[in-house]
C-alpha cells in the first residue's frame, strides 16, 4: 500500500518537474504527446530506482565541502553563472530554518551530484539526452552497490538504505531544490524558464500550511513590538560580550542586562532577552574579574595561582569571543530574500530562539566561570586550586573535563613551586601561596619552626599525609643546606628526578590530575633526601654517639666519672650555693673527667660537657644547683632543643639526687664496716653500756640496710627497667627511622619514657615528693650515724687508752676504776641518739610504706617492676600483714586510697 | 682517681691464686705476659687502673705484691713468661727462705719482724694511688705463711689504713681427704679470728667444694693445684669486673660489697659461677640465659663452699644478700623475669629481719677473651649456712685442743710463750660468736638478739676484756 503511495507521490513529483516543453502549465500531464510520456515515464523510472538502491555514501559527510565540490565542478565546467546561482540556492537552502527545514542537506546536495554525475556519465557516451536514464543504473549501482532494481514494489528494504531520506520525505522544499537543480541542468541547452518556474511553485505553494502559519505566527508577533528582533538579536548579541545594546542595556538596580523598559516588546521577549543576556551579565563578572586581577590589584593580592586562574579563563573568554564573532556576523547575514512576502518575516538567520540555542553552552560554562570567580575572588594560591577542585565534583564529562582543563592551568604554578621545593628546597613563593610557609628563625629552629604547612593553601587533591612529606622533603634539604652546609641533597635530587623520569616512561612532568606522578616524585625525593639527611645525621653529627654521650654523662651510665665527680665535689656542694663558683667546679669536671675512663672520649665529646649552676635562692645548698649540662651544638639542636635538655637536666637532677644517696649510705657503710675499731670492740663482748651500743649500732646497720636495699633497688629498677629499657627501644627504633622527623620523634619518646618510669611525670608527682623526702631523711640519717660513730670512736680510743692503763696498773697491783672508764660513752648520749634513730626510722617506714602503697595507684606507669624489687623477699609485705592488726592500719588504708 | 686496689698475695696459695688471677686479668684487658698492651687492647671501654698502673715505659704493672716467707713459689713467677710483668722491688721472700713450716705463729711471727719491709711496699703503692679504695688479700687460712703472715698484715693494714676496705680471697682447706697439716685447725681458727675482726669483706673460698665442683661439674678426676686455682681466678676476676668495666651502678668495691653485708660481723661471702669451665676443656655448650644462669647460681652444687649443715639447719638457713654479676649480651629485660620466675618458685630464703633481694649486676665481657657461652654468672652472697662451716673448723679444733696435740710448735712463739694458750681460747670465743651471730640472722627477731643476749654476755665479760687486755699487750 505504502509502496504504492510512493509511487504515485514520484510519479506527481516527476510530472510537475518535467513539463512538456512550450507549455508552462504544471497540471499538462494529460496532454502530453508521445515523447513526454516517455520522458517522464523514464523519468519516473530513474526516480523509483533511485528510491530503491542503496546510494550509500563513501566519504564523509560534510555539507560545505560538497558544496564546494558541486561548485568547483560547475566552475571547471566554465560554469561560473551556474556556479554562482548554486551558491545563492545553497545559501537559502542552507539557512532555511524553521518548520519545514531539510536536516540532512548534505545528503540532498550528495544526491544531487550524484545524479548529475550519472548524467554527464552518459552524455559523454551516447550524446543523446533521451539516453542517459537507462545508464542511470549502472551509475546508481556503482555509487550505491545495489543491483537489483528496485521494481519489485513489495520489497521490504525498499525504504531503509536510503541514504537520509530525501525523497522519502516529501518536503515541497527538498522537492523545489530538487526541480530547481535538475531544471538547471538542462539549461545547458540555454532555456532560462526552468528556474524560474521552480521558484514559482514555491512561491504559489499555498498548500503549505504550516509554513504560512509560521509566518502569521511571526507577523503577529512582531507587531507587537517596537523592535525587530534582528535589532534585539544584535543587542543580545553586544550584551552578551558585555557591551551595552541600543536596547538591551545594563541596569545596575535589577544587575542585568535587560531590555529598556521605555521599549515596548512583548513580555515573552522581555524574558527571553533577560535570560539570553545572563551569559552576558556572567561574562561581565568574569571579565571584571579578570582585569580587576591582572590590571588593577597589585600582583601580591592574586598570586601567581590567581594569575594562571585569570589567564586560563581568558583563554576560554577567547573561545567565547570567537563564537561570539561568528554570531555577530551572523546577525549580518540575514537570509536573501527571495520575494517581498518573505521580507515581513523579519527572517533573520539568527532569531532570539536561535540564539539561545546558540548560547546555551557557553551559558554552562560562563555560569561555571562566575561561580569559580566567585568561589576564588578572596582566595589565593593553593586555596584557589582547593576551591576549584571542589566543584571537580560534577557528574557531567562536560564540565569535569572543562573544569580538569582549567585546574592544569591554574595548578602549574602550585605544581611548579613543589617541584623546586622538593627538589631545590626553595620556596618560590612571592605571594605566599604554596602551602609551605617559611619562617625567618634561627637555624636551630628551623626543622622546628621554619617551615609550616598552610593547611588554608593545601589544595584539597593532595592528601594531606603527602603534603607533610612534601613539606619534610623541602625541610630535609633547606635544613642539610643551612645547618648542615651539606651538598650532597642536590646528588639526591637529582637521582631522584632520574629516577621518576625513568620510570614514568617519558610522560610529563607535574601537573593537576597527575597525582601519581608527584606521589613518586615526592617519594623518590624524601625517600633519598631523607635518607641522606640521616646518614649525615649519624655519620658526619654521629648522633648515636651523642646520644650515647648523653645518656653516660647526663644519665649518669659512665659510673665511674659520676662517682669521681660526686667525691670531687661533695664537700664544696654542701656550701651555699652562692659561694660556689663555676669555675672551680668546671675545673673539678676536669679532674673527674681525667680520673676516669671518660678521658678516652672523644675529646669533641668532652668539649661538649658542662657544668651548669641552676639559678638558686637563698639558703640553696651548692647539691640544689649544680648539674651537668651536654651542649649538642648545631644542627643537633634540632634534636636536642631547649626544652629538650631541660629535661634532661631534670633527668639529671633526680639521678644525681639519687647517687648522692647512695653515695651517702656507701659513706656510712665505710664509717662502720666490719673492721673498724667499733665494730671489732663490739665483736668482743664488753659490758652493758657496750652491749646497749651494740644494740644502737645494730639498730643504725639494719636501718642503714633497708635504706640501702631501697636505694640499691631504686637505682636497679632506674637502670634495667627506666634507662636500659627505654636506651634498648630508642635504638630499635633510631634503626628504623627514616627521615628525622621519625627520629625526633623516637628520641622524644625515649625521654618521656624515662620521665614517666622515673616518676618524674606530672601524675607521679606525689610519689616523686614522697621519694624525694625518704631521700632528705636519708640524708639525716647519714648525719646521725656519724655522730654515733664518731663518738662510739672517742669512747673506744678512751677505753683503749684506759684498757693499756689498766694493764700498767695490773702490772702495778692496781684494779682501781676498771669500771667506770669503761662506760665512759654517756649512757645519755646513747639513749639521745637512740631515740633519734628511733624516730628516724619510724618516718623512714610510714614514709616508705606511704611509698609502697601509691606505687599500685600509679596506672599510667607500670611501676610493678619498682615494687617488686623492693619486696622481693615479701619483708614489707609482711611487716604490713602484722601491722594491719595494730590501730595503725587506719591511717594506712587511708593511704592505700 | 680510679679507685686503686693494690693486692697482696701472701704464702704459697696466695701467690698460686694471686698469679691465676693477674694471667686473667691481663688476659681480659689486653695485656701482654710482659705487661705491654696489645695492639688489639684499644677500644675495650675498660679501666685498667684499678689494679695496673702504668709505669714511664707504657708497661702495665699490676698492683700486686708478692710475698713468702720461701721462694719456691715466687721463683716459679719469677721464672715463667710473667717475670716481667711484676715490678720487682713488690716481691717479698724472707732472707732465710725457710718458710713458716705450716705453723701459723711462725708466720704471724715472722710477719711480725718483717712489719717494716712490707709496710714499706705497701706505703710505696698506697702513695702511688690517688684514691685508694682498699686491699685485696690472697691466702689459704690452713698453711703457715698464708695464714699467720697473712692474719698479722690484716691486723697492721686495719691499724694503718683503717679507713681502706680489706677484702680477702681466703681459701679454706680440703676437709675431705687427711692434709698432710696435721695442724690446719689450728691454723684455721686464728686465721679466722682475724678475718672476723679484720677484714671487710672475706670471699670463702673452699677447697673442699672447688675439689668437689672439679669432679663433679668439670669431670675431673683428680683436680690438680693448678685446676681449682683456675676457679679461683675465675671467680676473682668475675667479682670484680663492674669495677673495671664501669657502668650505672657498682663501680667502687666498697659500693659492691655493702649491699652485700647489710651487718658487720657477716661479712663471709659464698660464691657461685657457672657456666664452669677449665682450661682447655671444651664443656658441652649449654643454653645460657639469665635465667638458666641464675637459676644455677642459686643451686648447691654450684656454689663454692661446702654446706656441713644437717637437712634441718640447711632448711633453716637462709640469704642475708645475694649479688649475681651476670657478664655477657644480657637483654636487661630477661633479667626482671628471671627474678620473677626465681621467686615464684622460692629458689631463694631470704633474712626475716629486714628486706632482701637478689641484686643484678650486668657487666661487660671482655671483647679479648673468647668465651663459648653468651652469658656467665657469678654469684656473691652472704648465706647463713656458711656457720657450718666454721662451726666444722671449731669441732676439729676442739679434737685437737683436747689431745693437747702439736702445740709446742706454737709455744716456741711470743704469743704463746709461758704456755699462754689463751689466744687459741679468744680465737674460738670469737669464731662461736661468728657462729651464733649467722645462727640469729636465720631467725626474724636478729634485731633483739643483742638485748636478750645482755645477760650472757656480761658473764663473759671478764673472758672478753681478758682477751682484750692480752691483745693490747701484744700490740
Amino acid at each position: 500500500m505504502e509502496d504504492d503511495v510512493v509511487a504515485d507521490l514520484v510519479k506527481q513529483l516527476v510530472k510537475r518537474i518535467i513539463p512538456s516543453p512550450g507549455n508552462a502549465k504544471e497540471k499538462s500531464s494529460s496532454s502530453n504527446g508521445e515523447h513526454q510520456d516517455t520522458t517522464v515515464d523514464r523519468a519516473f523510472q530513474y526516480a523509483m530506482r533511485i528510491i530503491g538502491s542503496r546510494i550509500a555514501p563513501s566519504i564523509a559527510s560534510d555539507e560545505v565541502a560538497m558544496a564546494e565540490s558541486i561548485k568547483r565542478q560547475l566552475v571547471q565546467e566554465g560554469r561560473s553563472s551556474d556556479a554562482l546561482t548554486f551558491a545563492d540556492l545553497h545559501r537559502r537552502f542552507a539557512s532555511l530554518n524553521g518548520p519545514g527545514s531539510v536536516e540532512n542537506r548534505w545528503s540532498v546536495l550528495y544526491l544531487l551530484r550524484a545524479v548529475s554525475d550519472d548524467q554527464r556519465r552518459e552524455a559523454a557516451a551516447t550524446k543523446g539526452t533521451a539516453v542517459p536514464f537507462t545508464s542511470t543504473l549502472s551509475g546508481a549501482a556503482a555509487l550505491g552497490g545495489l543491483q537489483a532494481l528496485p521494481k519489485n514494489a513489495e520489497h521490504p528494504k525498499l525504504q531503509v538504505p536510503q541514504p537520509d531520506g530525501a525523497p522519502a520525505s516529501p518536503s515541497p522544499k527538498s522537492s523545489l531544490r530538487n526541480g530547481s537543480v535538475r531544471l538547471s541542468k538542462p539549461q545547458s541547452g540555454g532555456s532560462d524558464h526552468g528556474p524560474q518556474g521552480g521558484v514559482l511553485i514555491l512561491s504559489r505553494d499555498g498548500d503549505n500550511v504550516k509554513s504560512v502559519a509560521i509566518r502569521e505566527y511571526m507577523e503577529i508577533s512582531q507587531v507587537e513590538s517596537e523592535v525587530t528582533e534582528a535589532a534585539l538579536v544584535r543587542d543580545v548579541v553586544y550584551a552578551c560580550q558585555g557591551i551595552d545594546g541600543r536596547y538591551v542595556k545594563f541596569d545596575s538596580d535589577q544587575d542585568g542586562y535587560v531590555i529598556d523598559a521605555n521599549v515596548k516588546v512583548p513580555r515573552t521577549t522581555r524574558v527571553l532577552v533577560r535570560r539570553l543576556c545572563e551569559v552576558g551579565w556572567l561574562f561581565r563578572r568574569v571579565r571584571n574579574h579578570i582585569s580587576e586581577s591582572l590590571e588593577d590589584g597589585p600582583l601580591e593580592a592574586i598570586g601567581t595561582v590567581g594569575q594562571a586562574f585569570c589567564a586560563a579563563l581568558q583563554e576560554e573568554l577567547g573561545d567565547y569571543y570567537r563564537l561570539m564573532a561568528v554570531l555577530e556576523t551572523q546577525v549580518y547575514h540575514p537570509i536573501p530574500f527571495m520575494s517581498g512576502s518573505v521580507t515581513n518575516n523579519g527572517g533573520n538567520y539568527l532569531s532570539l530562539r536561535r540564539l539561545a540555542v546558540w548560547l546555551a553552552e557557553p551559558l554552562t560554562r560562563m555560569r561555571l566561570m562566575a561561580v569559580l570567580v566567585d568561589d576564588c575572588k578572596t582566595l589565593r594560591g593553593g586555596a584557589v586550586a582547593g576551591a576549584i577542585h571542589m566543584h571537580l565534583q560534577h557528574g557531567d564529562p562536560l564540565v569535569r573535563s572543562f573544569l580538569k582543563r582549567l585546574l592544569r592551568r591554574v595548578c602549574a604554578p602550585i605544581y611548579e613551586m613543589i617541584r623546586r621545593w622538593v627538589l631545590e628546597g626553595e620556596v618560590d613563593d612571592l605571594y605566599g601561596e604554596f602551602f609551605v610557609g617559611a619562617q625567618p628563625v634561627k637555624a636551630e629552629a628551623l626543622w622546628r619552626q621554619g617551615y609550616q604547612l598552610q593547611t588554608s593553601m593545601l589544595p584539597s587533591f593532595i592528601p594531606e599525609p603527602l603534603a607533610k612529606r612534601i613539606l619534610r622533603t623541602g625541610k630535609s634539604i633547606n635544613f642539610l643546606r643551612v645547618c648542615c652546609e651539606d651538598q650532597g641533597w642536590a646528588k639526591a635530587a637529582a637521582a631522584a628526578v632520574a629516577t621518576v623520569r625513568a620510570s614514568a616512561n617519558g610522560r610529563g612532568g607535574l601537573g593537576y590530575g597527575e597525582t601519581e606522578a608527584l606521589e613518586s616524585l615526592v617519594a623518590e625525593a624524601a625517600g633519598r633526601i631523607d635518607r641522606h639527611l640521616i646518614q649525615i645525621v649519624y655519620n658526619r653529627y654521629k648522633f648515636r654517639d651523642q646520644c650515647l654521650a648523653i645518656k653516660r654523662y647526663l644519665l649518669l651510665g659512665q659510673g665511674d666519672f659520676i662517682q669521681y665527680l660526686m667525691d670531687l665535689v661533695g664537700s664544696e656542694l654542701s656550701l651555699p650555693a652562692n659561694t660556689l663558683s663555676a669555675f672551680k667546679l668546671s675545673g673539678t669536671l676536669e679532674s673527674a673527667i681525667r680520673a676516669s675512663n671518660a678521658q678516652y672520649d672523644d675529646s669533641d665529646i668532652l668539649d661538649r660537657l658542662r657544668v651548669k649552676m641552676m639559678p638558686h635562692s637563698d639558703g640553696d645548698r651548692g647539691w640544689d644547683v649544680f648539674s651537668l649540662q651536654y651542649d649538642a651544638r648545631e644542627p643537633l639542636t634540632t634534636v636536642f632543643t631547649e626544652d629538650v635538655m631541660a629535661i634532661y637536666l631534670r633527668i639529671f637532677n633526680f639521678l644525681w639526687r639519687l647517687k648522692r644517696v647512695e653515695h651517702a649510705l656507701s659513706a656510712t657503710w665505710q664509717t662502720m664496716k666490719p673492721n673498724c675499731s667499733v665494730g671489732r670492740a663490739s665483736a668482743i663482748k664488753g659490758d652493758g653500756v657496750k652491749s646497749e651500743l651494740t644494740v644502737v649500732l645494730r639498730r643504725c646497720q639494719t636501718l642503714r640496710n633497708e635504706m640501702n636495699h631501697f636505694v640499691t633497688n631504686l637505682q636497679y629498677y632506674i637502670m634495667f627497667e627506666v634507662l636500659e629499657f627505654s636506651w634498648a627501644n630508642f635504638l630499635a627504633e633510631m634503626e628504623v627511622a627514616h627521615d628525622l622527623d621519625e627520629l625526633i620523634a623516637a628520641h622524644e619518646k625515649y625521654l618521656s619514657s624515662i620521665v614517666e618510669k622515673a616518676l618524674l611525670g606530672e601524675r607521679s608527682q606525689l610519689l616523686c615528693k614522697t621519694l624525694f623526702s625518704l631521700f632528705d631523711l636519708i640524708l639525716r640519717f647519714r648525719g646521725l650515724a656519724d655522730r654515733l660513730f664518731e663518738n662510739a670512736r672517742e669512747t673506744e680510743a678512751r677505753n683503749q687508752n684506759a684498757a693499756r692503763q689498766r694493764s700498767k696498773d695490773l702490772h702495778s697491783g692496781s684494779f682501781s676504776g676498771r669500771k667506770s672508764s669503761m662506760s665512759s660513752l654517756s649512757g645519755d648520749f646513747l639513749t639521745s641518739i637512740s631515740e633519734e634513730m628511733d624516730a628516724v626510722a619510724v618516718e623512714y617506714s610510714s614514709l616508705l610504706e606511704g611509698f609502697i602503697a601509691q606505687l599500685p595507684a600509679q596506672q599510667h606507669v607500670d611501676l610493678k617492676f619498682l615494687s617488686f624489687r623492693l619486696d622481693f623477699s615479701e619483708f614489707y609485705t609482711r611487716q604490713h600483714m602484722s601491722m594491719s592488726t595494730t590501730p595503725l592500719k587506719f591511717k594506712r588504708t587511708s593511704l592505700r586510697i | 682517681m680510679p679507685r686503686e686496689i693494690i693486692t697482696l698475695q701472701v704464702g704459697q696459695c696466695g701467690n698460686q691464686i694471686g698469679m691465676e688471677f693477674w694471667k686473667q686479668l691481663c688476659l681480659e684487658h689486653g695485656i701482654s705476659k710482659a705487661g705491654i698492651l696489645e695492639d688489639f687492647a684499644t677500644q675495650g671501654g675498660d679501666r685498667k687502673d684499678v689494679f695496673f698502673y702504668q709505669a714511664d715505659d707504657e708497661h702495665y704493672i699490676p698492683r700486686a705484691l708478692l710475698l713468702d716467707l720461701e721462694p719456691r713459689v715466687i721463683n716459679s713467677i719469677q721464672n715463667s713468661e710473667y717475670r716481667n710483668l711484676y715490678n720487682h722491688e713488690n716481691v717479698f721472700v724472707a732472707d732465710h727462705g725457710g718458710g713458716a713450716g705450716n705453723n701459723w705463729a711462725s708466720g704471724y711471727h715472722q710477719g711480725e719482724q718483717v712489719e717494716e719491709d712490707i709496710m714499706d711496699m705497701i706505703d710505696r703503692e698506697a702513695d702511688g694511688s690517688d684514691s685508694l679504695e682498699g686491699f685485696v688479700l690472697c691466702h689459704s687460712i690452713a698453711g703457715g705463711t698464708g695464714s699467720g703472715m697473712g692474719s698479722y698484715l690484716l691486723e697492721a693494714l686495719n691499724d694503718r689504713y683503717s679507713k681502706k676496705l680489706v677484702q680477702t680471697y681466703s681459701v679454706f682447706p680440703n676437709q675431705m681427704e687427711t692434709s698432710d697439716v696435721v695442724v690446719q685447725p689450728y691454723n684455721s681458727l686464728l686465721t679466722l679470728k682475724r678475718l672476723t675482726l679484720n677484714a671487710d669483706c672475706v670471699v670463702v673460698l673452699d677447697n673442699t667444694a672447688l675439689n668437689r665442683i672439679a669432679v663433679d661439674r668439670l669431670h675431673i678426676p683428680n683436680p690438680t693445684f693448678a685446676q681449682t686455682n683456675s676457679l679461683v681466678s675465675t671467680v676473682m676476676s668475675a667479682s670484680t669486673t663492674t669495677l673495671r668495666y664501669p657502668g650505672y651502678m657498682n663501680n667502687d668495691l666498697v659500693g659492691l660489697v655493702a649491699s652485700l653485708i647489710p651487718t658487720p660481723r657477716c661479712h663471709f661471702l659464698m660464691t657461685g659461677y657457672t657456666p664452669l669451665t677449665v682450661e682447655r676443656q671444651a664443656n658441652a655448650i649449654r643454653k645460657t640465659t639469665v635465667l638458666d644462669v641464675m637459676r644455677r647460681l642459686l643451686q648447691a652444687k654450684n656454689i663454692m663452699v661446702s654446706s656441713y649443715a644437717r637437712t634441718k639447719d640447711a632448711s633453716q638457713a637462709k640469704y642475708i644478700s645475694i649479688l649475681n654479676i651476670i657478664q655477657g649480651e644480657v637483654d636487661p629485660t630477661q633479667v626482671h623475669k628471671s627474678l620473677q620466675r626465681i621467686r615464684e618458685r622460692k629458689l631463694a630464703n631470704f633474712i626475716e629481719w629486714g628486706p632482701a633481694s637478689i641484686q643484678v649486676a650486668l657487666s661487660r665481657k671482655s671483647p679479648y677473651v673468647q668465651t663459648a657461652h653468651r652469658v656467665s654468672g657469678l654469684m656473691l652472697a652472704s648465706h647463713t649456712s656458711i656457720r657450718h662451716l666454721f662451726s666444722k673448723c671449731i669441732s676439729q679444733y676442739e679434737k685437737l685442743r683436747k689431745k693437747q696435740a702439736f702445740l709446742d710448735n706454737y709455744r716456741k712463739f711470743p704469743m704463746f710463750a709461758d704456755n699462754d694458750l689463751s689466744e687459741f681460747d679468744e680465737s674460738r670465743e670469737i669464731v662461736q660468736n661468728l657462729v651464733d651471730e649467722y645462727k640469729a640472722c636465720e631467725s626474724a627477731d636478729y634485731i633483739k638478739w643483742g638485748m636478750e643476749d645482755r645477760s650472757k654476755a656480761m658473764s663473759g665479760e671478764g673472758n672478753a676484756t681478758g682477751s682484750l687486755d692480752s691483745r693490747a699487750a701484744l700490740l
